[in-house]
């Protein structure tokens, strides 16, 4: 075990553990704050898989963007920071059935595929042949999500000019 | 539209004028003053702690009177005849002891009411302005400069006159009521009566 | 680079690499922040003609250090009804973002805290972390002026970081890379290869460049002060209205970190403006050591003029501290959204065109 399996395995406890009190603590600010430790372990994550661009993307988007807002909207509605969050059991059978055949369906794509497996170097810079990669083959795509975005954008805009 | 633009140059050209005007000021020397080790400089008629100088003193209570916050004390005690208490600096004959000078620097207001007065100008304030104590009593300043001993001995010394005085006051009474009672016959009770009032 | 160097000298992966991300903090950070409160304290106080602290040694050149001590000595309170976990914890983030950001700040050539490609949009995004510990801070203190601050700095960094993204996306359109170390490399040689004064290019295009990217400059240099919270953007910690904002219920070492990572930040964003616009290590006018030829010297006066860019940046914010008063939250709103984000496309379309050409 190097010390890079070391860091991966800090990492995914990291993600995991704050995962696992964003769904169990009862405090929904904290929940919040949760989230943003689960979002920067999977960026981590991204980093040790060598994907530099998205672990950053990562960063920007969901710790400095995303979480912001979200923390932003929680503590500004009014009364939402003290309510209690339901975190007990309820209908016990359904949900085990639900969550046993997720996990027997996740179990057995995990046993049953046929990973990849890349040479373990690292690649150089992932950023020109990504961009290379959205601006070439994978532009309808590109923007098309780019005009889904504007279009929230404005329809937001507008809803909030009623 | 070139509202806009106006604003824009507006604000940025106005930051720059700021700017220079601080630039401008952080080569100006500083005015403070380094105070506990350079001392202000104060102005000449300023007014602070009180000075007596006693070698002055005649003991005449005017200051004292002249206090609106009484903050003077002045006992004095005649002198004796035959003791010699000196000229002040300007001529007058001192006639009195003063056993108790004190001014109350706590309850002082500086206002120099008690400046003036004076007759041979023996008070007077000084520049000195840190006089800060921890206890309220060490503000009280004693100016008299006779030693305790003193003073007790001048009061002693003038009760002794005085007692002599009296006693030969009496005694010249007693000779004179003789002589009268020995020339003519009067009721003695109303004399001996005024003699009392006398004493009082 | 010092990392090989290092790995040379200790023969142990994890060893060079603990020393060279320790290396800014305990050689740069620390001893930038002594004396960055110091000066900033005698700015301030010559601006206003006075003389600032004068009884700790000579001048007064020892009072950050007392002050530390102080800070060091202090009982750590935390706040009765304050949410502990998060309390304690809020400090620490923001000094992590901060500090995470000088990993890839090149201090010259051969010091790096880690080369990577992705340099300017790394530090935009771990400055991303500061904004979550400083909402952490407001929200776990359980003061209403740590929220109202912790909300204002959020709406605030947020809203600027905007601009200074538009304005770094123009010059990575120009220059083509993401990489401090290679935008430092590009503006080498003399100081008219500096990207203010039009970058390499040459001919109608770089007289085309140069009121561009002085607009630039002027944009991302308000932004990136608006997302260190100074002032006139200071409305996070307004003095006179919010105490201090979210770090009101912080004392002691806490207080410190918050105040280390504040002096960290602004260096920062100084130092990125100065790879932009400034030729980062580049000297203006080539180096002594190549001309002498002594090759060792050349790092040297890297590292020198690095700082010496760096700390003219930061003298500038405390400059325009003492010169402008705080805006109000609306006025900083527009200031944002009416004007430097208009401009900043602008000049990303015009720099876009004369690319281009």
């Amino acid at each position: 075990m190097n010390v890079y399996d070391l860091i991966f395995y800090l990492f995914a406890a990291l993600t995991l553990l704050s995962a696992f009190f964003v769904v169990t603590t009862r405090n929904i600010v904290r929940a919040a704050f949760f989230l943003l430790f689960t979002f920067f372990g999977v960026a981590g994550i991204y980093v040790l898989l060598g994907a530099d661009f998205v672990a950053i993307v990562q960063l920007i988007v969901y710790v400095g963007g995303i979480l912001i807002l979200l923390i932003f909207g929680v503590m500004i509605t009014n009364k939402i920071t003290s309510v209690d969050i339901k975190a007990g059991t309820i209908q016990t059978l359904p949900a085990a059935i639900g969550v046993g055949l997720f996990t027997g369906i996740i179990g057995a794509v995990i046993l049953n595929t046929d990973w990849f497996i890349a040479n373990s170097e690292m690649p150089e810079s992932t950023l020109s042949t990504l961009g290379k990669m959205l601006l070439n083959e994978y532009v309808l795509v590109f923007e098309l999500l780019g005009i889904l975005l504007l279009v929230a954008l404005i329809g937001a805009a507008s809803m909030a000019r009623k | 539209m070139r509202d806009y633009i106006y604003n824009f140059w507006q604000g940025l050209y106005t930051i720059l004028v700021g700017m220079k005007v601080t630039f401008r000021h952080l080569f100006i020397p500083a005015v403070t003053i380094q105070y506990p080790s350079v001392k202000p400089q104060m102005p000449e008629r300023e007014r602070n702690r009180l000075y007596v100088n006693m070698d002055d003193c005649i003991g005449c209570d005017q200051c004292a009177r002249a206090c609106p916050v009484n903050c003077i004390e002045i006992e004095t005690v005649k002198s004796i005849p035959g003791e010699d208490l000196g000229t002040t600096s300007n001529g007058k004959k001192k006639a009195l002891w003063v056993t108790t000078f004190n001014i109350d620097f706590a309850k002082c207001c500086y206002c120099q009411l008690c400046v003036f007065p004076c007759p041979t100008e023996c008070i007077y304030m000084t520049d000195t302005y840190e006089f800060s104590e921890f206890q309220r009593e060490n503000l009280v300043y004693d100016f008299v400069t006779l030693t305790p001993e003193e003073r007790i001995q001048k009061k002693k010394n003038f009760e002794e006159m005085q007692a002599k005085k009296e006693a030969e006051k009496i005694a010249a009474a007693k000779k004179a009521d003789e002589d009268k009672a020995a020339q003519a016959n009067k009721p003695a009770e109303t004399k001996s009566d005024n003699k009392e009032e006398n004493k009082q | 680079m010092m990392y090989d160097w290092l790995y040379n000298l200790t023969g142990s992966e994890i060893l060079a690499m603990f020393i060279v991300s320790l290396l800014p903090l305990f050689v740069f950070i620390l001893p930038f922040a002594l004396a960055a409160v110091l000066a900033e304290r005698k700015v301030s106080a010559h601006m206003q003609d006075r003389l600032g602290p004068m009884r700790t040694g000579y001048h007064g050149i020892l009072q950050t250090i007392a002050d530390i001590i102080k800070l060091l000595q202090k009982e750590d309170l935390v706040p009765h009804a304050t949410d502990k976990a998060l309390f304690n914890f809020a400090p620490l983030l923001v000094f992590m973002g901060s500090y995470a950001a000088f990993a890839a700040i090149p201090f010259s050539g051969f010091f790096i805290g880690s080369k990577i490609d992705l340099g300017i949009i790394f530090i935009v995004g771990v400055t991303g972390l500061v904004v979550a510990g400083i909402l952490m801070a407001g929200w776990a203190s359980n003061n209403k002026y740590s929220l109202l601050g912790a909300m204002r700095a959020a709406a605030q960094i947020i809203s600027y970081e905007i601009p200074t993204l538009l304005i770094i996306l123009t010059v990575i359109m120009l220059t083509g890379t993401l990489s401090l170390y290679d935008l430092s490399e590009m503006q080498t040689a003399y100081f008219w290869n500096w990207l203010i004064l039009g970058g390499p290019a040459v001919g109608l295009q770089k007289i085309l460049l140069i009121p561009l990217m002085i607009l630039g400059f002027l944009i991302i240099y308000t932004s990136t002060l608006a997302e260190v919270n100074r002032t006139p953007f200071d409305i996070p910690e307004a003095e006179s209205e919010l105490v201090s904002g979210y770090h009101t219920e912080y004392s002691g070492m806490k207080f410190a970190m918050f105040f280390l990572a504040e002096y960290a930040n602004m260096f920062a964003v100084s130092a990125i403006v100065s790879v932009i616009f400034f030729g980062g290590y580049q000297s203006p006018f080539g180096y002594l050591g190549n001309t002498l030829g002594w090759t060792w010297l050349v790092p040297i006066e890297q590292f020198f003029w690095f700082t010496a860019k760096g700390l003219f940046g930061v003298f500038v914010q405390m400059w325009l501290r003492w010169t402008l008063p705080r805006f109000r939250v609306d006025q900083l709103m527009a200031f944002c959204w009416k004007y430097l984000i208009p401009f900043s496309f602008v000049i990303l379309l015009l720099v876009g065109l004369i690319t281009l050409m």
